[in-house]
């Protein structure tokens, strides 16, 4: 391999590489003992994993983060495969684009502006249930109580993140042979049946992708419960990125690396394989 | 069913979707421009009967600062990353050529290391990070937190490209490199500006993605001066005794940017994200 | 100019479990015309992109002259390094550059002037006749006028071999002949070796002057085009090169017998029927159908047909004709309509029926 092919790699490498530095050296630490109480950290092997493990807070975070994903995981491939065929089935492609990008504009704002405007439209008494009420509904606690507090999460989650499910979905049923559908169409299939006799069993890919997106992008939100719980300490909201961050403001140094350890290794495994199926399926072909 | 009643009824369905899902927006531009007087009589949904911009001008003041650090950070990252994130994709195409098992695992691992970088929840690096910029001395320096952010977006830029890179015509470098061009030139002059429409959805996503990355900011910057908007605005999240306008016409200042790159180039912003579906087209 | 040489050259894709090339040896001479004919995933591609060095072989040894360019599944010379123009199918110009920029850019690569780099586009626009297109994108120029700058482009950096890769499937069919000759006219102006890569008999015909016909990845047949459109060693190798009726008939006494025609010996062309099971293959030019008896000597009356299809191409009527309550057909051409259901005599020439001993 030449010179010239070997630059333009270097400097993707070079940060991958820093990246792979940080993240080897963050598992390193893990397996020590360092935090305020104790700044000479020496190797404990698994024991600071051990005694993360045992507190409250790391499952009660984990089980929330998981939480979180698997609900955005299901509603949003639901919902985005119900709106993606509301889309596809437009005539016109010009409606399509403006409902499409309807959907997937609260990605372009930040989740942190997304938590300030939910934190008022939550409000219980000139927020969204102002309206509930004046049409004669009860009111809905949202985060002032501590059972809503959770799903209040999730539901500014799926409208944050479920356009991009639809987009996948709607780009995986675009791919498919038009011919076939109107085939379809004449042999007398409705768009319902159209939808899921033809349209999602050709879309496999894009659950494969939509799915390892939503996890991955649901299971590190920081900002929007950062913001909606005032903070990282709210037990009903802290997720494990959350409490990682918490045990390092309160520098139990070793505590967050073993948690931040813990996160990395959950990602990895649904990032390897969309990785590898992604290399195999576009960049090889 | 008649068409038309089936057609209305499609419409509808869309219709009630989009309202719902720009209440948040209709908030935030409504709210904005209330009064002081005004937000202590409505409701949040209610829009204002006098139009002010008493909030935007008492908000303006400390967050002119944090916008102007927002764009010295994210103009030169997103640059740079996407760039040379171009780059590093244009020599996987190069590596996906040769059929040697070296080759292939070599792109495999390469391959996964970006997508690692781009989608690892990059909180779980915070304490080497911290630790690698403050070793640095680029703590609190712009310096400091576009290198942070480089590390996540250089792979992202990598990421993305290598999707728009792989749909050029293989005939085109093959054409090129029998002519005895070197790769830094074939990118320079044939691969990157026949990929422009794919830079430049690379960017925009990378824009957007960093104009609004809260995380780094909040942990590589410990001086006032320094702040980002992205994290300036956590300082309106207010009690519920605070006055909503301030809040909201904060929150809008705050994305002004990336919404309105969003309405004039969200076509790129989509193909970008298409792109990390692992297609370049459709759509 | 330059000898090609290709010792045992093999190409195996997907672990061994696709063989593309299989064992190829062939010398292509300096200055040659060479041409390789073959269906479509028979290995042509692969064979000419080895030359080129856009792959490597498996196993074998290609030289270049003495120079061992790729041997053994490694490349030892790169193909920035052979000396090589080449055209692709789908001519592979630069969109975002202009014709003279596509032109100019191999030699961009080489220590040379602007003036020099100028003076050699011209030299060679001119001599393509698209002198006057130079400032054009290629998306502003015709099918023609694209595959000529790809041609210029080539031909430029004054390579020791120009490589064809049906490089005129992209043309509309009244522009292919002026291609071809184009094509054969520089390359006899300059001398180089040429390899041209095609499925198309008549790019064959018009350019090349010794052809080898590769099938499954072997060359079944290397000879020069009249040869092997005569004597071809297979049916396979017949019909690439040129149209031909297959017939499977019987040995007798009196010669070939498909259903009702009798093919008697002296059709033959060369070989003798050996076996008693036999292909024989007729082209459609040394058939002629007739409703009166023909008294030439040259043509020999091999039964009674029946007119199945009448088709129109090329000014002609193709006629298929079949022996009566037989499924095998003939096929010819003739300037004059015919009927279907016709009852009409059928003649072949004499010493022009291929027999096929399998």
């Amino acid at each position: 391999m030449k010179k010239g092919t070997v630059i333009l790699v270097v400097p993707t490498a070079l940060f991958s590489i820093i990246l792979l530095y940080l993240v080897l050296w963050n598992a390193g630490v893990s397996f020590m003992n360092w935090s305020l109480l104790n700044p000479t950290p020496s190797l404990v092997g698994l024991e600071t994993f051990v005694s993360v493990v045992r507190q409250f807070q790391f499952s009660n975070s984990l089980v929330h983060s998981l939480e979180l994903s698997v609900s955005l995981v299901a509603i949003g491939n639901i919902l985005g495969i119900l709106l993606a065929s509301l889309l596809y089935f437009l005539k016109s492609n010009g409606a399509r684009s403006i409902f499409m990008s309807i959907m997937i504009y609260p990605l372009a704002i930040s989740m942190a502006v997304n938590g300030l405007i939910w934190l008022w439209l939550y409000n219980i008494n000139i927020g969204i249930d102002w309206v509930l009420t004046k049409i004669g509904l009860p009111q809905f606690p949202w985060l002032s109580s501590t059972s809503t507090m959770f799903p209040s999460l999730i539901v500014v989650s799926v409208w944050a993140y479920t356009g991009i499910a639809a987009l996948f979905y709607l780009a995986g049923f675009m791919n498919i042979d038009k011919a076939v559908v109107e085939a379809a169409r004449l042999d007398g299939a409705g768009a319902f049946k159209i939808t899921y006799k033809l349209l999602v069993p050709n879309s496999f890919n894009s659950f494969v992708i939509s799915t390892a997106l939503l996890f991955l992008f649901s299971f590190r939100i920081f900002s929007l419960p950062f913001i909606l719980s005032g903070g990282t300490t709210n037990i009903f909201l802290q997720t494990s990125v959350l409490y990682m961050y918490y045990l390092f403001t309160v520098e139990f140094f070793s505590d967050a690396t073993a948690v931040a350890t813990i996160i990395t290794v959950i990602a990895t495994i649904v990032i390897i394989p969309y990785a590898l199926i992604m290399i195999r399926r576009w960049i090889r072909r | 069913m008649r068409p038309v009643i089936k057609a209305s009824l499609h419409y509808l369905a869309l219709a009630v979707v989009s309202v719902l899902w720009l209440i948040p927006v209709y908030a935030m531009v409504i709210n904005g421009f209330k009064s002081d007087l005004e937000v202590s009589s409505t409701p949040v949904l209610v829009p204002p009967t006098q139009f002010s911009i008493g909030a935007y001008v008492s908000v303006f003041g400390s967050l002119a600062k944090p916008l102007l650090n927002s764009l010295i950070i994210v103009i030169p990252t997103s640059f740079i990353a996407a760039f040379l994130g171009a780059m590093g994709a244009y020599f996987f195409y190069t590596l996906s050529y040769s059929y040697s098992r070296f080759s292939s695992t070599l792109s495999d691992v390469l391959f996964s290391l970006i997508a690692l970088a781009t989608f690892i929840p990059y909180q779980a690096t915070l304490i080497p990070l911290t630790r690698l910029i403050v070793d640095m001395g680029l703590l609190d320096t712009y310096a400091g937190i576009i290198f942070a952010m480089l590390i996540f977006y250089i792979p992202t830029g990598a990421l993305l490209m290598s999707m728009f890179i792989s749909v050029l015509p293989r005939s085109l470098v093959e054409a090129a490199k029998i002519d005895g061009t070197g790769d830094l030139k074939i990118f320079l002059k044939i691969v990157f500006p026949l990929s422009m429409p794919g830079f430049i959805s690379t960017l925009i996503f990378i824009i957007i993605q960093s104009w609004n990355n809260f995380f780094i900011p909040l942990v590589l910057v410990t001086t006032p001066e320094m702040k980002l908007i992205s994290v300036a605005v956590e300082a309106y999240t207010g009690g519920y005794g605070t006055l909503y306008n301030d809040t909201f016409a904060a929150a809008m200042l705050a994305s002004i940017i990336p919404l309105a790159i969003f309405i004039f180039l969200g076509r790129y912003f989509i193909r970008g994200l298409i792109a990390l579906g692992g297609g370049g087209k459709g759509v | 100019m330059v000898k090609v040489v290709a010792k045992n050259l093999s190409k195996v894709f997907k672990k061994g479990k696709v063989i593309a090339l299989d064992n190829i040896n062939i010398t292509i001479n300096n200055g040659e015309r060479f041409g390789i004919l073959g269906p479509s995933g028979a290995g042509k591609t692969t064979l000419m992109r080895s030359i080129a060095g856009l792959d490597v072989p498996s196993s074998g040894e290609l030289y270049f002259d003495d120079k061992l360019v790729a041997g053994n599944g490694k490349l030892f010379v790169p193909p920035e390094d052979r000396r090589i123009g080449m055209v692709f199918q789908t001519w592979a110009l630069y969109p975002n550059l202009t014709a003279f920029e596509n032109i100019a850019f191999p030699l961009t690569n080489m220590k040379m002037s602007k003036e020099e780099i100028r003076k050699k586009v011209e030299e060679v626009a001119k001599i393509l006749d698209i002198s006057h297109v130079l400032s054009h994108y290629p998306r502003e120029l015709s099918g023609g006028q694209q595959q000529r700058v790809s041609l210029a482009r080539a031909l430029v950096k004054q390579p020791s071999l120009l490589l064809l890769d049906e490089p005129f499937s992209n043309l509309d069919a009244r522009m292919r002949d002026s291609a071809r000759a184009l094509v054969r006219e520089v390359q006899n102006e300059l001398g180089i070796t040429l390899i041209i890569v095609s499925h198309d008999p008549a790019d064959i015909f018009a350019i090349a002057e010794r052809v080898g016909v590769l099938v499954k990845g072997k060359f079944a047949q290397i000879g020069n085009p009249d040869e092997i459109y005569n004597d071809p060693v297979s049916v396979e190798v017949a019909s690439l090169i040129g149209e031909i009726n297959e017939l499977e008939g019987k040995l007798s006494n009196e010669g070939v017998i498909v259903s009702s025609f009798k093919f008697p010996p002296d059709t033959y062309r060369k070989d003798n029927p050996a076996s008693e099971k036999i292909m024989i293959g007729v082209r459609p030019e040394n058939v002629k159908l007739s409703k009166e008896v023909i008294n030439d000597d040259s043509w020999i009356f091999v039964g009674k047909g029946k007119i199945k299809v009448v088709g129109y191409q090329g000014g002609l009527f193709r006629i298929t004709v079949s022996p009566p309550d037989s499924e095998e057909e003939i096929v010819t051409y003739t300037d004059h309509r015919t009927n279907i259901g016709e009852e009409i005599l059928v003649y072949v020439k004499k010493h022009s029926v291929m027999v096929f001993n399998q």
